[in-house]
Protein backbone atom coordinates (compact mmCIF):
# COMPACT_ATOMS: atom_id res chain seq x y z
CA UNK A 1 0.00 0.00 0.00
CA UNK A 2 1.39 3.37 -1.00
CA UNK A 3 1.72 6.25 1.43
CA UNK A 4 -0.66 8.28 -0.71
CA UNK A 5 -3.28 5.62 -0.34
CA UNK A 6 -2.94 5.63 3.42
CA UNK A 7 -3.49 9.34 3.45
CA UNK A 8 -6.56 8.84 1.34
CA UNK A 9 -7.83 6.32 3.80
CA UNK A 10 -7.51 8.84 6.55
CA UNK A 11 -9.38 11.24 4.32
CA UNK A 12 -12.08 8.59 4.17
CA UNK A 13 -12.13 8.33 7.92
CA UNK A 14 -12.53 12.07 8.30
CA UNK A 15 -15.31 12.03 5.72
CA UNK A 16 -17.02 9.18 7.58
CA UNK A 17 -16.83 10.98 10.90
CA UNK A 18 -18.05 14.11 9.12
CA UNK A 19 -21.12 12.28 7.85
CA UNK A 20 -21.86 10.97 11.34
CA UNK A 21 -21.44 14.50 12.71
CA UNK A 22 -23.78 16.00 10.15
CA UNK A 23 -26.40 13.27 10.61
CA UNK A 24 -26.37 13.35 14.39
CA UNK A 25 -25.91 17.09 14.84
CA UNK A 26 -29.47 18.02 15.58
CA UNK A 27 -29.97 21.45 17.05
CA UNK A 28 -31.63 21.77 20.42
CA UNK A 29 -34.56 24.15 20.59
CA UNK A 30 -36.14 25.66 23.69
CA UNK A 31 -39.83 26.33 24.01
CA UNK A 32 -40.46 30.04 24.00
CA UNK A 33 -43.48 31.50 25.77
CA UNK A 34 -42.57 35.17 25.63
CA UNK A 35 -44.55 37.36 23.30
CA UNK A 36 -42.92 39.90 20.99
CA UNK A 37 -44.03 42.99 19.10
CA UNK A 38 -42.92 42.60 15.48
CA UNK A 39 -42.63 45.70 13.30
CA UNK A 40 -42.74 44.84 9.59
CA UNK A 41 -40.99 47.14 7.15
CA UNK A 42 -43.40 49.20 5.03
CA UNK A 43 -42.86 51.30 1.94
CA UNK A 44 -44.12 54.87 1.96
CA UNK A 45 -44.89 57.16 4.88
CA UNK A 46 -45.42 55.76 8.37
CA UNK A 47 -48.89 56.62 9.80
CA UNK A 48 -47.30 58.64 12.63
CA UNK A 49 -50.21 61.09 12.92
CA UNK A 50 -53.00 58.67 12.19
CA UNK A 51 -53.64 55.84 14.68
CA UNK A 52 -56.64 54.78 12.57
CA UNK A 53 -54.76 54.50 9.27
CA UNK A 54 -55.33 51.33 7.23
CA UNK A 55 -51.54 50.89 7.03
CA UNK A 56 -51.61 49.60 10.64
CA UNK A 57 -53.41 46.55 9.28
CA UNK A 58 -50.10 45.25 7.95
CA UNK A 59 -48.77 44.95 11.53
CA UNK A 60 -49.65 41.88 13.62
CA UNK A 61 -51.15 43.00 16.94
CA UNK A 62 -49.59 41.70 20.18
CA UNK A 63 -51.62 41.90 23.40
CA UNK A 64 -49.96 42.10 26.81
CA UNK A 65 -51.59 41.74 30.24
CA UNK A 66 -51.15 44.67 32.62
CA UNK A 67 -50.81 44.70 36.42
CA UNK A 68 -51.21 47.47 38.96
CA UNK A 69 -47.75 48.71 39.96
CA UNK A 70 -47.12 46.87 43.25
CA UNK A 71 -43.35 46.64 43.10
CA UNK A 72 -42.53 49.76 45.11
CA UNK A 73 -44.19 52.58 47.05
CA UNK A 74 -46.58 54.20 46.35
CA UNK A 75 -48.32 51.17 44.94
CA UNK A 76 -51.91 50.61 43.86
CA UNK A 77 -53.96 47.44 44.15
CA UNK A 78 -56.05 47.89 41.03
CA UNK A 79 -55.48 49.75 37.77
CA UNK A 80 -58.01 50.68 35.08
CA UNK A 81 -56.18 49.19 32.11
CA UNK A 82 -56.05 45.38 32.10
CA UNK A 83 -54.71 44.69 28.60
CA UNK A 84 -52.71 46.61 26.04
CA UNK A 85 -52.62 45.87 22.31
CA UNK A 86 -49.48 46.91 20.46
CA UNK A 87 -48.75 47.23 16.74
CA UNK A 88 -45.55 48.54 15.19
CA UNK A 89 -44.18 49.46 11.76
CA UNK A 90 -40.90 50.80 10.43
CA UNK A 91 -39.71 52.19 7.09
CA UNK A 92 -36.00 51.55 7.48
CA UNK A 93 -35.43 54.99 9.06
CA UNK A 94 -38.22 55.59 11.57
CA UNK A 95 -40.26 53.31 13.82
CA UNK A 96 -43.91 53.84 14.78
CA UNK A 97 -45.48 52.02 17.72
CA UNK A 98 -49.26 52.08 18.28
CA UNK A 99 -50.64 51.40 21.77
CA UNK A 100 -54.35 50.66 22.03
CA UNK A 101 -56.29 50.19 25.27
CA UNK A 102 -59.76 50.53 26.76
CA UNK A 103 -60.35 53.49 29.09
CA UNK A 104 -63.97 54.39 29.95
CA UNK A 105 -63.29 58.15 30.15
CA UNK A 106 -61.12 60.63 28.31
CA UNK A 107 -59.22 62.75 30.84
CA UNK A 108 -56.55 65.44 30.40
CA UNK A 109 -54.12 63.43 32.57
CA UNK A 110 -54.51 60.13 30.69
CA UNK A 111 -50.95 59.00 29.90
CA UNK A 112 -49.02 56.13 28.37
CA UNK A 113 -45.36 55.18 28.16
CA UNK A 114 -43.01 52.72 26.49
CA UNK A 115 -39.80 51.59 28.19
CA UNK A 116 -36.62 50.14 26.65
CA UNK A 117 -33.26 49.04 27.96
CA UNK A 118 -30.31 51.17 26.81
CA UNK A 119 -27.02 49.55 25.78
CA UNK A 120 -25.94 46.00 26.57
CA UNK A 121 -26.67 45.93 30.30
CA UNK A 122 -29.94 44.50 31.58
CA UNK A 123 -32.16 47.03 33.34
CA UNK A 124 -34.87 46.27 35.90
CA UNK A 125 -38.32 46.90 34.45
CA UNK A 126 -39.17 49.22 37.32
CA UNK A 127 -37.27 52.31 36.10
CA UNK A 128 -33.95 50.45 35.93
CA UNK A 129 -33.59 50.34 39.70
CA UNK A 130 -30.32 48.90 41.08
CA UNK A 131 -30.04 45.11 41.42
CA UNK A 132 -28.04 43.54 44.26
CA UNK A 133 -25.99 41.01 42.28
CA UNK A 134 -26.18 42.30 38.70
CA UNK A 135 -24.85 45.58 37.37
CA UNK A 136 -27.82 47.10 35.57
CA UNK A 137 -28.12 49.76 32.90
CA UNK A 138 -30.45 52.73 32.38
CA UNK A 139 -33.89 52.67 30.77
CA UNK A 140 -35.18 54.93 28.00
CA UNK A 141 -38.81 55.99 28.51
CA UNK A 142 -41.07 57.45 25.81
CA UNK A 143 -43.92 59.26 27.54
CA UNK A 144 -47.17 60.77 26.29
CA UNK A 145 -49.79 62.73 28.21
CA UNK A 146 -53.17 63.70 26.68
CA UNK A 147 -53.12 67.33 27.79
CA UNK A 148 -49.55 67.90 26.60
CA UNK A 149 -50.21 66.28 23.22
CA UNK A 150 -46.57 65.37 22.57
CA UNK A 151 -43.98 62.72 23.17
CA UNK A 152 -41.30 63.13 25.83
CA UNK A 153 -37.97 61.29 25.68
CA UNK A 154 -36.67 60.40 29.15
CA UNK A 155 -34.13 58.31 31.06
CA UNK A 156 -34.04 56.69 34.47
CA UNK A 157 -31.63 54.51 36.44
CA UNK A 158 -33.37 53.86 39.72
CA UNK A 159 -36.28 55.48 41.55
CA UNK A 160 -36.26 59.26 41.69
CA UNK A 161 -33.84 59.57 38.77
CA UNK A 162 -36.38 60.14 35.98
CA UNK A 163 -35.01 62.90 33.77
CA UNK A 164 -36.20 64.54 30.56
CA UNK A 165 -33.47 64.38 27.90
CA UNK A 166 -31.81 67.48 26.50
CA UNK A 167 -32.49 66.21 22.97
CA UNK A 168 -36.04 65.14 22.15
CA UNK A 169 -36.36 62.51 19.41
CA UNK A 170 -39.77 61.04 20.25
CA UNK A 171 -43.08 62.20 18.80
CA UNK A 172 -46.46 61.01 20.06
CA UNK A 173 -50.10 61.49 19.17
CA UNK A 174 -53.19 60.14 20.93
CA UNK A 175 -56.72 59.78 19.59
CA UNK A 176 -59.65 58.87 21.85
CA UNK A 177 -62.81 57.32 20.43
CA UNK A 178 -65.47 54.87 21.63
CA UNK A 179 -63.84 54.25 25.01
CA UNK A 180 -60.49 53.41 23.45
CA UNK A 181 -57.18 55.26 23.40
CA UNK A 182 -54.93 54.87 20.41
CA UNK A 183 -51.52 56.42 20.94
CA UNK A 184 -48.75 56.39 18.31
CA UNK A 185 -45.11 56.94 19.25
CA UNK A 186 -42.52 57.59 16.52
CA UNK A 187 -38.75 57.94 16.60
CA UNK A 188 -35.82 57.33 14.27
CA UNK A 189 -34.62 53.71 14.58
CA UNK A 190 -31.14 55.00 15.40
CA UNK A 191 -30.17 58.27 17.10
CA UNK A 192 -26.92 60.09 17.81
CA UNK A 193 -27.21 59.42 21.56
CA UNK A 194 -26.67 55.69 22.16
CA UNK A 195 -25.87 56.37 25.83
CA UNK A 196 -29.42 57.60 26.42
CA UNK A 197 -31.60 56.37 23.57
CA UNK A 198 -32.36 52.76 22.77
CA UNK A 199 -30.95 51.91 19.34
CA UNK A 200 -33.15 49.73 17.14
CA UNK A 201 -31.25 47.55 14.68
CA UNK A 202 -33.43 45.61 12.27
CA UNK A 203 -33.60 41.87 12.80
CA UNK A 204 -32.58 41.94 16.49
CA UNK A 205 -34.83 41.45 19.50
CA UNK A 206 -34.77 44.12 22.21
CA UNK A 207 -36.70 44.37 25.48
CA UNK A 208 -39.83 46.50 25.71
CA UNK A 209 -42.26 47.28 28.55
CA UNK A 210 -45.35 49.47 28.87
CA UNK A 211 -47.14 51.67 31.41
CA UNK A 212 -50.55 53.38 31.35
CA UNK A 213 -52.12 55.93 33.71
CA UNK A 214 -55.87 56.51 33.92
CA UNK A 215 -56.03 60.29 34.49
CA UNK A 216 -59.53 60.16 35.99
CA UNK A 217 -60.06 62.12 39.24
CA UNK A 218 -61.86 60.68 42.26
CA UNK A 219 -64.62 62.47 44.26
CA UNK A 220 -62.05 64.50 46.21
CA UNK A 221 -60.39 65.74 43.02
CA UNK A 222 -57.32 63.51 43.43
CA UNK A 223 -55.95 61.72 40.39
CA UNK A 224 -56.84 58.01 40.48
CA UNK A 225 -53.49 57.04 38.99
CA UNK A 226 -50.35 59.16 39.01
CA UNK A 227 -46.58 58.72 39.29
CA UNK A 228 -45.81 55.20 40.48
CA UNK A 229 -49.53 54.41 40.67
CA UNK A 230 -50.14 53.05 37.21
CA UNK A 231 -50.74 49.91 35.16
CA UNK A 232 -47.48 48.20 34.14
CA UNK A 233 -46.36 45.30 31.98
CA UNK A 234 -43.34 43.04 32.37
CA UNK A 235 -40.44 43.06 29.91
CA UNK A 236 -41.42 41.62 26.53
CA UNK A 237 -39.63 41.64 23.18
CA UNK A 238 -39.65 44.02 20.23
CA UNK A 239 -38.18 43.49 16.79
CA UNK A 240 -38.03 45.70 13.72
CA UNK A 241 -38.12 43.06 11.00
CA UNK A 242 -35.15 43.03 8.65
CA UNK A 243 -35.63 43.10 4.86
CA UNK A 244 -35.79 39.55 3.42
CA UNK A 245 -32.38 37.90 3.62
CA UNK A 246 -31.46 35.21 1.09
CA UNK A 247 -27.83 34.78 2.17
CA UNK A 248 -28.66 31.47 3.89
CA UNK A 249 -29.52 29.96 0.49
CA UNK A 250 -26.24 31.20 -1.01
CA UNK A 251 -24.22 29.73 1.85
CA UNK A 252 -26.11 26.44 1.50
CA UNK A 253 -25.40 26.33 -2.26
CA UNK A 254 -21.74 27.05 -1.61
CA UNK A 255 -21.64 24.25 0.98
CA UNK A 256 -23.27 21.80 -1.48
CA UNK A 257 -20.67 22.78 -4.09
CA UNK A 258 -17.81 22.28 -1.65
CA UNK A 259 -19.15 18.89 -0.54
CA UNK A 260 -19.53 17.77 -4.18
CA UNK A 261 -15.99 18.95 -4.94
CA UNK A 262 -14.65 17.13 -1.89
CA UNK A 263 -16.37 13.90 -2.99
CA UNK A 264 -15.08 14.27 -6.54
CA UNK A 265 -11.46 14.83 -5.46
CA UNK A 266 -11.60 12.06 -2.85
CA UNK A 267 -13.01 9.42 -5.21
CA UNK A 268 -10.64 10.42 -8.01
CA UNK A 269 -7.68 10.07 -5.68
CA UNK A 270 -8.96 6.74 -4.37
CA UNK A 271 -9.37 5.42 -7.92
CA UNK A 272 -5.87 6.59 -8.84
CA UNK A 273 -4.51 4.91 -5.71
CA UNK A 274 -6.18 1.66 -6.74
CA UNK A 275 -4.79 1.61 -10.22
CA UNK A 276 -1.33 2.63 -8.99
CA UNK B 1 -18.96 -5.01 1.22
CA UNK B 2 -17.60 -7.36 3.82
CA UNK B 3 -19.02 -8.12 7.23
CA UNK B 4 -16.31 -6.03 8.85
CA UNK B 5 -18.38 -2.88 8.33
CA UNK B 6 -21.64 -4.45 9.35
CA UNK B 7 -20.53 -4.98 12.92
CA UNK B 8 -19.63 -1.31 13.62
CA UNK B 9 -22.90 -0.14 12.08
CA UNK B 10 -24.89 -2.58 14.21
CA UNK B 11 -22.89 -1.58 17.28
CA UNK B 12 -23.60 2.13 16.76
CA UNK B 13 -27.27 1.30 16.19
CA UNK B 14 -27.44 -0.65 19.43
CA UNK B 15 -25.70 2.10 21.43
CA UNK B 16 -28.13 4.66 19.98
CA UNK B 17 -31.15 2.49 20.82
CA UNK B 18 -29.92 2.00 24.40
CA UNK B 19 -29.30 5.73 24.94
CA UNK B 20 -32.53 6.80 23.28
CA UNK B 21 -35.04 4.19 24.43
CA UNK B 22 -33.67 2.17 27.33
CA UNK B 23 -31.78 4.71 29.50
CA UNK B 24 -34.82 7.06 29.88
CA UNK B 25 -36.87 4.12 31.20
CA UNK B 26 -34.42 3.26 33.97
CA UNK B 27 -36.11 4.37 37.23
CA UNK B 28 -34.77 7.76 38.35
CA UNK B 29 -33.41 8.54 34.89
CA UNK B 30 -34.60 11.06 32.30
CA UNK B 31 -34.46 11.38 28.49
CA UNK B 32 -30.91 12.30 27.43
CA UNK B 33 -30.42 15.55 25.54
CA UNK B 34 -29.61 14.95 21.88
CA UNK B 35 -26.23 16.69 22.34
CA UNK B 36 -25.25 14.08 24.95
CA UNK B 37 -26.42 11.18 22.75
CA UNK B 38 -24.37 12.70 19.92
CA UNK B 39 -21.30 12.86 22.18
CA UNK B 40 -21.68 9.19 23.21
CA UNK B 41 -22.10 8.13 19.56
CA UNK B 42 -18.96 10.08 18.62
CA UNK B 43 -17.05 8.32 21.39
CA UNK B 44 -18.35 4.96 20.18
CA UNK B 45 -17.36 5.79 16.58
CA UNK B 46 -13.88 6.92 17.67
CA UNK B 47 -13.49 3.69 19.65
CA UNK B 48 -14.47 1.60 16.64
CA UNK B 49 -12.05 3.47 14.35
CA UNK B 50 -9.18 3.07 16.83
CA UNK B 51 -9.96 -0.63 17.35
CA UNK B 52 -10.28 -1.30 13.61
CA UNK B 53 -6.98 0.37 12.76
CA UNK B 54 -4.87 -1.26 15.48
CA UNK B 55 -3.17 -3.69 13.11
CA UNK B 56 -2.40 -3.44 9.42
CA UNK B 57 -4.73 -6.34 8.66
CA UNK B 58 -7.70 -5.04 10.56
CA UNK B 59 -7.10 -1.63 9.01
CA UNK B 60 -7.40 -3.07 5.53
CA UNK B 61 -10.45 -5.08 6.53
CA UNK B 62 -12.06 -1.92 7.87
CA UNK B 63 -11.15 0.64 5.20
CA UNK B 64 -11.15 -1.70 2.22
CA UNK B 65 -14.93 -2.00 1.92
CA UNK B 66 -15.40 1.76 2.49
CA UNK B 67 -12.89 2.49 -0.25
CA UNK B 68 -14.47 0.01 -2.66
CA UNK B 69 -17.90 1.40 -1.90
CA UNK B 70 -16.80 4.98 -2.59
CA UNK B 71 -14.98 4.14 -5.82
CA UNK B 72 -17.82 1.88 -6.91
CA UNK B 73 -15.50 -0.93 -8.05
CA UNK B 74 -17.07 -4.39 -8.03
CA UNK B 75 -19.89 -3.50 -5.68
CA UNK B 76 -22.65 -4.77 -7.94
CA UNK B 77 -26.13 -4.03 -6.62
CA UNK B 78 -24.83 -1.51 -4.10
CA UNK B 79 -24.20 0.96 -6.92
CA UNK B 80 -27.64 2.54 -6.36
CA UNK B 81 -26.90 3.00 -2.66
CA UNK B 82 -23.53 4.53 -3.58
CA UNK B 83 -25.19 7.13 -5.80
CA UNK B 84 -27.72 7.82 -3.03
CA UNK B 85 -24.93 8.44 -0.51
CA UNK B 86 -22.97 10.63 -2.96
CA UNK B 87 -26.15 12.65 -3.57
CA UNK B 88 -27.35 12.80 0.02
CA UNK B 89 -24.07 13.90 1.59
CA UNK B 90 -23.87 17.28 -0.24
CA UNK B 91 -27.59 17.84 0.34
CA UNK B 92 -27.28 17.22 4.09
CA UNK B 93 -24.24 19.52 4.27
CA UNK B 94 -26.25 22.18 2.42
CA UNK B 95 -29.27 21.78 4.68
CA UNK B 96 -27.12 21.91 7.81
CA UNK B 97 -25.41 25.06 6.55
CA UNK B 98 -28.75 26.67 5.76
CA UNK B 99 -30.24 25.93 9.16
CA UNK B 100 -27.16 27.19 10.99
CA UNK B 101 -26.95 30.49 9.07
CA UNK B 102 -30.68 31.26 8.80
CA UNK B 103 -31.67 33.93 11.33
CA UNK B 104 -34.03 32.71 14.02
CA UNK B 105 -37.54 34.09 14.07
CA UNK B 106 -38.02 33.31 17.76
CA UNK B 107 -37.17 35.71 20.60
CA UNK B 108 -34.03 34.80 22.59
CA UNK B 109 -34.44 31.66 24.70
CA UNK B 110 -34.77 32.38 28.39
CA UNK B 111 -33.66 29.71 30.81
CA UNK B 112 -34.49 31.33 34.10
CA UNK B 113 -33.51 29.54 37.30
CA UNK B 114 -36.57 29.70 39.53
CA UNK B 115 -34.83 28.90 42.82
CA UNK B 116 -31.19 30.05 42.49
CA UNK B 117 -28.75 29.59 45.36
CA UNK B 118 -29.12 32.17 48.15
CA UNK B 119 -26.15 34.21 49.41
CA UNK B 120 -24.22 32.41 52.17
CA UNK B 121 -25.53 34.56 55.01
CA UNK B 122 -29.09 33.42 54.28
CA UNK B 123 -28.52 29.66 54.45
CA UNK B 124 -29.55 27.74 57.53
CA UNK B 125 -31.13 30.63 59.46
CA UNK B 126 -33.86 29.38 61.77
CA UNK B 127 -37.09 31.24 62.38
CA UNK B 128 -36.54 33.21 65.61
CA UNK B 129 -40.29 33.63 66.18
CA UNK B 130 -41.97 30.88 68.24
CA UNK B 131 -44.54 28.99 66.23
CA UNK B 132 -47.64 29.89 68.23
CA UNK B 133 -51.19 30.10 66.86
CA UNK B 134 -51.06 33.83 67.55
CA UNK B 135 -47.87 34.35 65.52
CA UNK B 136 -49.25 32.29 62.62
CA UNK B 137 -52.48 34.28 62.70
CA UNK B 138 -50.54 37.55 62.70
CA UNK B 139 -48.42 36.29 59.81
CA UNK B 140 -51.56 35.48 57.82
CA UNK B 141 -52.81 39.00 58.48
CA UNK B 142 -49.57 40.51 57.13
CA UNK B 143 -49.74 38.09 54.18
CA UNK B 144 -53.28 39.27 53.38
CA UNK B 145 -52.16 42.90 53.44
CA UNK B 146 -48.81 42.73 51.63
CA UNK B 147 -48.54 39.46 49.69
CA UNK B 148 -52.04 38.35 48.67
CA UNK B 149 -52.53 40.98 45.92
CA UNK B 150 -50.10 38.93 43.80
CA UNK B 151 -49.67 35.55 45.52
CA UNK B 152 -53.42 35.24 46.09
CA UNK B 153 -55.76 34.88 49.07
CA UNK B 154 -55.63 31.11 48.41
CA UNK B 155 -51.80 31.08 48.28
CA UNK B 156 -52.05 29.90 44.65
CA UNK B 157 -50.21 32.78 42.93
CA UNK B 158 -53.44 34.03 41.40
CA UNK B 159 -53.97 37.35 43.14
CA UNK B 160 -55.80 40.17 41.34
CA UNK B 161 -52.51 42.01 40.62
CA UNK B 162 -50.71 38.94 39.24
CA UNK B 163 -51.92 38.92 35.64
CA UNK B 164 -49.33 41.20 34.04
CA UNK B 165 -46.24 39.77 35.68
CA UNK B 166 -43.77 37.54 33.87
CA UNK B 167 -42.41 35.53 35.67
CA UNK B 168 -45.72 34.96 37.48
CA UNK B 169 -45.88 35.19 41.29
CA UNK B 170 -45.03 31.87 43.00
CA UNK B 171 -47.87 29.46 43.75
CA UNK B 172 -47.22 28.37 47.36
CA UNK B 173 -49.73 25.51 47.24
CA UNK B 174 -47.64 23.91 44.46
CA UNK B 175 -45.42 21.27 46.12
CA UNK B 176 -42.43 22.41 44.01
CA UNK B 177 -42.23 25.89 45.57
CA UNK B 178 -42.00 26.61 49.32
CA UNK B 179 -42.33 22.92 50.27
CA UNK B 180 -38.90 22.38 48.64
CA UNK B 181 -37.31 25.34 50.41
CA UNK B 182 -36.13 26.15 53.89
CA UNK B 183 -37.55 29.05 55.88
CA UNK B 184 -34.24 30.88 55.58
CA UNK B 185 -34.58 30.80 51.75
CA UNK B 186 -38.01 32.48 51.96
CA UNK B 187 -36.57 35.03 54.39
CA UNK B 188 -33.95 35.95 51.76
CA UNK B 189 -36.45 36.14 48.90
CA UNK B 190 -38.96 38.27 50.83
CA UNK B 191 -36.33 40.57 52.34
CA UNK B 192 -34.27 41.24 49.16
CA UNK B 193 -37.07 40.80 46.60
CA UNK B 194 -36.68 40.35 42.85
CA UNK B 195 -33.73 42.74 42.60
CA UNK B 196 -31.80 40.55 45.09
CA UNK B 197 -31.70 37.58 42.68
CA UNK B 198 -28.43 36.48 41.05
CA UNK B 199 -28.12 36.79 37.27
CA UNK B 200 -29.50 33.28 36.55
CA UNK B 201 -32.72 34.34 38.31
CA UNK B 202 -33.11 37.28 35.85
CA UNK B 203 -33.69 39.93 38.55
CA UNK B 204 -34.61 42.56 35.93
CA UNK B 205 -37.90 40.75 35.27
CA UNK B 206 -39.13 40.13 38.80
CA UNK B 207 -41.84 42.33 40.35
CA UNK B 208 -41.27 40.97 43.88
CA UNK B 209 -40.78 44.00 46.18
CA UNK B 210 -37.68 44.39 48.33
CA UNK B 211 -39.63 44.15 51.57
CA UNK B 212 -36.63 44.94 53.81
CA UNK B 213 -37.26 48.63 53.14
CA UNK B 214 -40.85 48.40 54.37
CA UNK B 215 -41.24 45.52 56.85
CA UNK B 216 -39.31 44.60 60.04
CA UNK B 217 -37.62 41.17 60.04
CA UNK B 218 -40.02 39.87 62.69
CA UNK B 219 -42.98 40.49 60.39
CA UNK B 220 -41.23 38.68 57.56
CA UNK B 221 -40.62 35.60 59.76
CA UNK B 222 -44.29 35.66 60.78
CA UNK B 223 -45.39 35.98 57.13
CA UNK B 224 -43.31 32.86 56.36
CA UNK B 225 -45.16 30.93 59.10
CA UNK B 226 -48.50 32.20 57.81
CA UNK B 227 -47.60 31.18 54.23
CA UNK B 228 -46.68 27.60 55.12
CA UNK B 229 -49.75 27.20 57.32
CA UNK B 230 -52.12 28.75 54.80
CA UNK B 231 -50.73 26.79 51.84
CA UNK B 232 -50.75 23.52 53.89
CA UNK B 233 -47.03 22.98 53.28
CA UNK B 234 -44.04 22.41 55.56
CA UNK B 235 -40.59 23.91 55.19
CA UNK B 236 -37.86 21.60 53.95
CA UNK B 237 -35.57 20.39 56.71
CA UNK B 238 -32.36 18.38 56.55
CA UNK B 239 -33.13 16.15 59.53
Amino acid sequence: MTRGMQQMKWGCAIAGVGIVCVLAGTTIGFAQESVAVRAPMVKGTLPADDPSSAVWGSATPATFPMSPQVHWQNRIQEATVKDLTVRALHDGTNVAILLEYADPTEDPDDSAAIEFMVGDKKAHFAHGQPMAQVEGGPVNIWFWKNKDGKGVDMNAKGFGTLKVQGHQDVKAKGVYANGTWKVVFTRPLATEHPEEDTQIATGGFINIAFAVWDGKKDASGELKEKGSQKAVSSWWYFRAEAPPDYSGYYYALLAVGLALGFQFVLIRKLKKGHSA
Amino acid sequence: MGGSLLKPVILIGIVYAILKFIVPNIPGSAPLPSSLIFLYLMLTTSGIVIFATLSGESKDAFWGPIQRFLTGENIGGLQVLRYAVLLLFPLIVGWQTYSSTATSDAPPAENRTIHPAPPGEYTGLSNPVSKTPDAIQQGKGFYAAFCSPCHGGNFDGKGPAARGFNPPPANFSDPTTIAMLQESYLFWRIKKGGVGLPIEGMPWKSAMPRWEVELPDEWIWKIIMGEYDGAHQSPRTWE
